[in-house]
């Protein structure tokens, strides 16, 4: 089992945080639901009030939402392992308070740093995580956020290493040329919700 | 004698002929007109031709003859000629197809005896078979299957000859229609024929087919599949436990196979063998068998297939070894053994019961305890003592909560072994060896569930499930133990605080639980609920709403004697309240709790739904009328009964009651309502201290009429739904009440009303308008109507309120005479459509499709109105191409008015119905996506979506602007509200998947690159669907598989 944790500690998924099911459980009581009055259902009266009846502070744009850590946990959180069928969050490979956003739109340049936690220090997938890490996080951010996506300290054997490779901007790129190596990090980015 | 020359002459090229001349043969025999062994004789010549298919054509000839014959023709004398005629004649070949479906038939013979059958097999096991084509082989194994069935005794008599002989035979039997008669015929051998002599050489017969790799080609004829081979092969390799030495080790190696199949068929192969072999067999391979099984287990995640083949084959071993085993197992004896080691095994596992192999070892113990009843109690006394100890030394609650996932897997298992309460299975005579844990196990489960933090939100959630499924495991649990985890559940459930997928469960519990013990919920459950109710709404706590204790109790009150008790304590609840000088929300939310459960009951409590009648209707009646006509009755505090929102709600329960009811009891409701709401005549369901004052004082439907009284038209309307369109309305004149409420409606302000009487008119136009001449007079009311509006238009520049009115009403009107075929709506409809160009009613008109093709709930199938099928589809195919011509020519101010109807139309008509016409409707789409209406764009988008899904060769020319257009919508944000946005977004990601690569790969740069601007989007949920939909345009350029 050289590199590999064949039997790594799992935490339960529901237990993970989210902002998801918060914004799921936005469900109105059976009670009243399907018992729009008649009269409100008049397709002649202005639906204003019908089509956007729940409208919240979600439909004001006035309100910026910023992006913060939870939204990043969210994004990486679901990617993943490469070999075993469970997610970064799961393993507990991504955890919330290892992410530092900080998302200033007056400056030219925002900050998110992701620091990884391998399932055993000489995980011999670790630049292979932290590349997909890497991957989703340039493909779902805006480009004013500059990434540092990171093994976290003392919990790699080479973790120096391996974060000179993920921050190495040449070779980030060349990885993204090898095919093989963008297989895999196809199928882990697969399970991104 | 012609006959055979016929014959042979004809079978090649018009078979049909052929057996006519050999049906005719028969028939002479079976009349003695001709001798059978004169038929013989005159082939002779042929048989010795040179011409090697002319000597198969004659054998054919006797075999065609012999198979139209009755089996009881031959006399034991001429079986016995033929059969060794036709025996000799094996030596030629040539005949071979021919000469066996002629002992095919002889076979079938009443006389055919044991000597035959000897004779017979010996003399066909010579045959070298695979040198001959299929079909011929075909026939020869038919005639050794027919053999089996019919001359079993002879062929066991043969013995071992036979056997080899067979297995000689068949062997290299490729063809898969003959594999599977050779299986059958092996199948019998095992299992009736003494066959240890000759295990090895069957086993080689069998076992070299394994695995089944075979691929039926496109156009098989016979239509066997890889699974029909593999479940006879199976059968076979599982029929004798002979077999155990040599099949296992070769199973075991198989299972270093790669492909899934493969292991999937040896796994399913080593479970029927364990099943079938019988203990003492697997007793000596039971430790071989789960060391080569358990890594597929171990090794495996969450829905593996092969997991759950592998946990079969665990399970199996053990149901095999507990044959025999009615109360204990031995500390000796195999099943102990092999249950031994598993449970040394798991426990080993379970020490971290977070990491990933202690779930799989959980679920091996659970699977093995479903084995048998002494399985079950071995693996929980052996399991039980280390568990709670790991509990019990658990240093988080994380690790205790994995710990009591394992508990609960064991608790499924018991539940599956001793049943539930009041299951109609015999009851185990055993005890269940978690009695001795109940209290153990009851204090921890209710201290994990109610005494941690209420953020420790999994470890609840398992305890709870663990407790329901205790409770529910029969003569577990004590009464009393019960009741405390439906107390735990209930205040579970009314906790506001409790997250929503904990209270989910909860209620799930307490409906299996009322399954099971339905005075609990009645004793415990109902009185804890009721008196979370305040008794008005001053008093009620916001911290402990009602509406989620109402809607707890509805949902819990599905069974009829359980609503039974609810509505009593509701309409009392209701009276208190209303008394205390409520405000509408809380009664409504009370009603609306009872409409809930009637509107949830299924179809086939109808009856019972019209039994609240009496307790429902009439009372809620009477309740909300005499305050409006006596404001110093007992009732004085009701008035709040005619709040628009309320009334809506008694209406419905009107409706739903009213409609359940039967044809006479709707006669007799149908005159005692329009005695009370139109004739002024007292009624019964009055009491009588007021049926006076409310047939004098209560008239609704009169312009004078004050609101409160008007507004209670509502639940007349509501009422006039549920009738049948047979109940007879014969004590109305239905013109002159519809030219009343069309005046009334025109004049109200109050939005409930009008649409009471718009109603009233659309339900009595649909229901009861039927007679000839009803069509004039409906459309005499209409062209009235119709005109003020085209005098309007060229009298006046202005918008007339009133006149917009009255075209509403001909919208209803048209809707409920065009949905039962009337060719006049269809008319109106034209109208309508060219009033799309008006600039002051076109706004009107656009709308008014959704009117006309909507699904309404008053105008619909379960309220008895007459709807004729394919409604929508007429109105789409007459409309949309005038709508659509009507677009073309239209100005700039009213072109939305033909695109608003459009997306009316389209929201409403079935996809099946809009794709053909497609190609046409895209411009006009794409063209509202500029409109700056957002609901004109969500139905637009909505229509979109359905089609690139559906329908996405249409799109295929309009790639390009719809990318652009959906693009501009969801970066635009001046004009796009977020939810537009992420409507757009959601159609953009549509795309891949749906149309073809190589037309999205020129757009995928240029979609990608827009969307970086909306992944910083202000709102949460708009980048969420922008990060979604950008992954979907990245993965394109993977190679797709």
């Amino acid at each position: 089992m050289d590199g590999k944790n064949a039997n790594p500690t799992i935490l339960n998924a529901s237990d993970l945080p989210t902002r998801r099911q918060a914004q799921r459980k936005k469900v109105t009581s059976p009670l009243t639901s399907g018992l729009v009055p008649a009269y409100a259902r008049d397709p002649f009266v202005g639906n204003k009030d019908t089509d956007f009846s729940n409208s919240d502070e979600s439909e004001d744009d006035s309100v910026r939402e910023p992006i913060d850590e939870q939204e990043i946990y969210d994004l990486i959180a679901t990617i993943s392992d490469p070999e075993h069928p469970l997610t970064l969050g799961e393993l507990a490979v991504v955890n919330l308070q290892h992410i530092k956003v900080t998302d200033d739109r007056s400056a030219i340049i925002s900050n998110v740093l992701v620091e990884l936690t391998p399932t055993i220090n000489h995980c011999s997938l670790a630049t292979v995580i932290g590349l997909g890490v890497r991957v989703r996080l340039e493909q779902a951010l805006p480009p004013r956020f500059r990434l540092d996506v990171r093994i976290r300290e003392g919990t790699h054997a080479t973790g120096e290493q391996v974060n000179k490779q993920l921050n190495d901007k040449e070779r980030v790129a060349s990885a993204l040329e090898n095919e093989t190596l963008m297989g895999v990090v196809g199928k882990m980015l697969e399970t991104c919700k | 004698m012609l006959s055979p020359r016929l014959y042979i002459l004809n079978v090649a090229k018009d078979p049909t002929e052929a057996s006519r001349i050999s049906r005719e043969s028969a028939k002479q025999i079976q009349d003695k007109e001709l001798k059978l062994l004169d038929l013989v004789q005159s082939l002779g010549d042929y048989l010795t031709d040179d011409d090697k298919t002319t000597r198969a054509k004659a054998i054919g000839y006797l075999s065609s003859v012999l198979g139209y014959l009755d089996p009881k023709t031959l006399s034991r004398q001429q079986v016995a000629v033929i059969a060794q005629f036709l025996c000799d004649r094996l030596e030629d070949e040539t005949g071979l197809k021919e000469t066996s479906q002629g002992l095919f038939a002889l076979q079938k013979s009443s006389r055919f005896g044991k000597e035959e059958a000897i004779l017979v097999s010996s003399a066909i096991c010579k045959v070298d078979l695979q040198k001959h084509p299929q079909g011929t082989r075909f026939a020869v194994l038919s005639l050794i299957d027919g053999l089996m069935a019919n001359q079993r005794d002879a062929l066991r008599a043969i013995g071992g000859k036979f056997v080899t002989g067979f297995a000689e035979l068949v062997g290299g039997e490729k063809d898969p229609r003959n594999l599977m008669i050779v299986f059958s015929v092996v199948n019998v051998i095992l299992v009736e024929f003494d066959i240890v002599p000759h295990i090895e050489i069957l086993f080689d017969v069998v076992y070299c087919y394994f695995p089944i790799t075979f691929k039926p080609p496109p156009d098989d004829p016979y239509g066997i599949t890889a699974q029909d081979l593999k479940l006879r092969l199976r059968e076979c390799i599982a029929s004798t436990k002979y077999f155990a030495g040599h099949v296992f080790p070769q199973l075991i190696e198989k299972l270093d196979s790669t492909s899934l199949s493969v292991k999937k068929d040896v796994l399913q192969t080593i479970a029927a063998c364990a099943l079938s072999y019988g203990p003492q067999t697997i007793s000596t391979h039971s430790t071989q068998l789960w060391d080569a099984v358990k890594f597929e287990v171990l090794n495996s995640t969450e829905e593996d297939e092969l997991a759950t083949e592998a946990l079969s084959v665990i399970r199996a071993i053990a149901e095999t070894l507990s044959f025999g085993l009615k109360f204990s197992t031995p500390t000796v004896s195999p099943l102990a053994r092999y249950l031994s080691g598993i449970v040394k095994e798991c426990l080993k596992l379970l020490q971290e019961p977070q990491q990933k192999q202690a779930k799989s070892a959980g679920k091996i113990l659970s699977k093995s305890a479903t084995a048998s009843t002494v399985a079950h109690t071995f693996i929980v006394e052996k399991t039980m003592p280390a568990l709670l100890l790991i509990h019990g030394d658990a240093d988080g609650l994380a690790k205790q909560r994995a710990l009591m996932e394992i508990l609960n897997l064991l608790f499924q298992s018991t539940l599956q072994i001793f049943g539930t309460w009041g299951d109609l299975t015999a009851e185990q005579v055993l005890p269940n060896p978690f009695t001795e844990y109940t209290d153990k196990l009851f204090e921890m489960y209710s201290q994990a569930l109610m005494g941690s933090l209420r953020e420790e939100l999994s470890l609840r959630i398992t305890a709870l499930k663990g407790l329901v499924l205790l409770c529910r495991t029969r003569r577990l649990f004590q009464e009393n133990e019960i009741g405390m985890v439906v107390q735990y559940l209930d205040q579970v459930l009314l906790e506001v605080k409790e997250k929503e997928e904990i209270k989910e469960l909860a209620l799930q519990g307490l409906k299996d639980i009322s399954k099971i013990k339905p005075n609990l919920i009645m004793d415990i459950t109902f009185p804890a609920f009721m008196a979370q109710l305040p008794d008005s709404e001053k008093e009620a706590d916001p911290s402990k709403p009602y509406t989620a204790t109402l809607e707890a109790l509805a949902k819990l009150s599905l069974g009829r004697s359980v609503f039974q008790v609810l509505l009593t304590r509701l309409l009392n609840k209701l009276d208190t309240v209303l008394r205390g000088k409520s405000g509408p929300m809380y009664p409504q939310a009370i009603l609306s709790t009872l409409l809930y459960v009637l509107q949830k009951k299924p179809e086939s409590s109808q009856e019972d739904i019209k039994t609240y009648f009496t307790r429902l209707v009439v009372p809620l009646l009477t309740k909300t009328i005499i305050p409006v006509v006596d404001n110093s009755s007992e009732f004085q505090d009701f008035r709040i009964l005619t709040d628009d929102s309320i009334l809506d709600v008694t209406g419905r329960l009107f409706n739903i009651i009213i409609r359940s009811l039967g044809f006479e009891e709707q006669i007799n409701v149908s005159r005692q309502l329009i005695n009370i709401f139109v004739l002024g005549i007292p009624s019964d369901y009055i009491p009588i201290t007021h049926a006076g004052i409310v047939a004098r004082d209560f008239k609704p439907l009169q312009q004078a009429a004050n609101k409160d009284q008007a507004r209670c038209t509502i639940l007349f309307t509501y009422a006039l739904a549920g009738l049948r369109r047979e109940v007879a309305l014969t004590t109305l004149s239905l013109p002159g009440l519809i030219q009343q409420n069309v005046e009334l409606a025109t004049q109200t302000a109050h939005p409930a009303q009008r649409m009471a009487h718009v109603y009233l008119v659309a339900l009595l136009a649909n229901k009861w308008m039927t007679k000839p001449g009803d069509s004039d007079l409906l459309q005499k009311i209409t062209v009235n109507l119709l005109e003020s509006v085209s005098s309007s238009i060229l009298g006046s520049p202005e918008y007339d309120n009133l006149v917009g009115q009255k075209l509403q009403i001909v919208l209803w009107i048209t809707k409920a005479i065009v949905v039962r075929g009337d060719k006049y709506g269809m008319e109106v409809a034209e109208e309508v459509v060219k009033l799309l160009g008006d600039k002051n009613y076109g706004q009107t008109a656009s709308k008014g499709f959704a009117v006309l093709l909507g699904n309404d709930e008053f105008i619909a199938k379960n309220n008895y109105a007459i709807l004729r099928p394919l409604t929508k589809q007429k109105i789409f195919t007459f409309c949309v191409p005038k709508i659509v011509e009507g677009f073309r020519v239209a100005d700039t101010t009213t072109k939305p008015n033909y695109l608003v109807a459009l997306s009316n139309i389209l929201r409403n008509t079935p996809p099946a119905v809009i794709l053909p016409e497609l190609g046409r409707l895209l411009p006009l789409l794409l063209q509202s996506l500029d409109l700056p209406d957002p609901n004109v764009k969500s139905a637009t988008i909505e229509t979109l979506l359905i089609t690139v899904t559906e329908s996405a060769d249409a799109m295929k020319e309009h790639i390009s602007s719809l990318s652009a257009r959906l693009l501009n919508t969801c970066t635009n944000r001046e004009e796009n509200p977020p939810r537009i946005r992420s409507a757009a977004l959601r159609c953009l990601r549509t795309f891949p998947g749906a149309i073809r690569t190589e037309l999205l790969l020129p757009y995928r740069g240029q979609v990608i690159r827009s969307l970086a601007t909306v992944l910083d989007d202000p709102k949460r949920s708009v980048r969420k669907e922008a990060v979604d939909c950008r992954a979907k345009w990245y993965s394109l350029d993977e190679p797709e598989y």
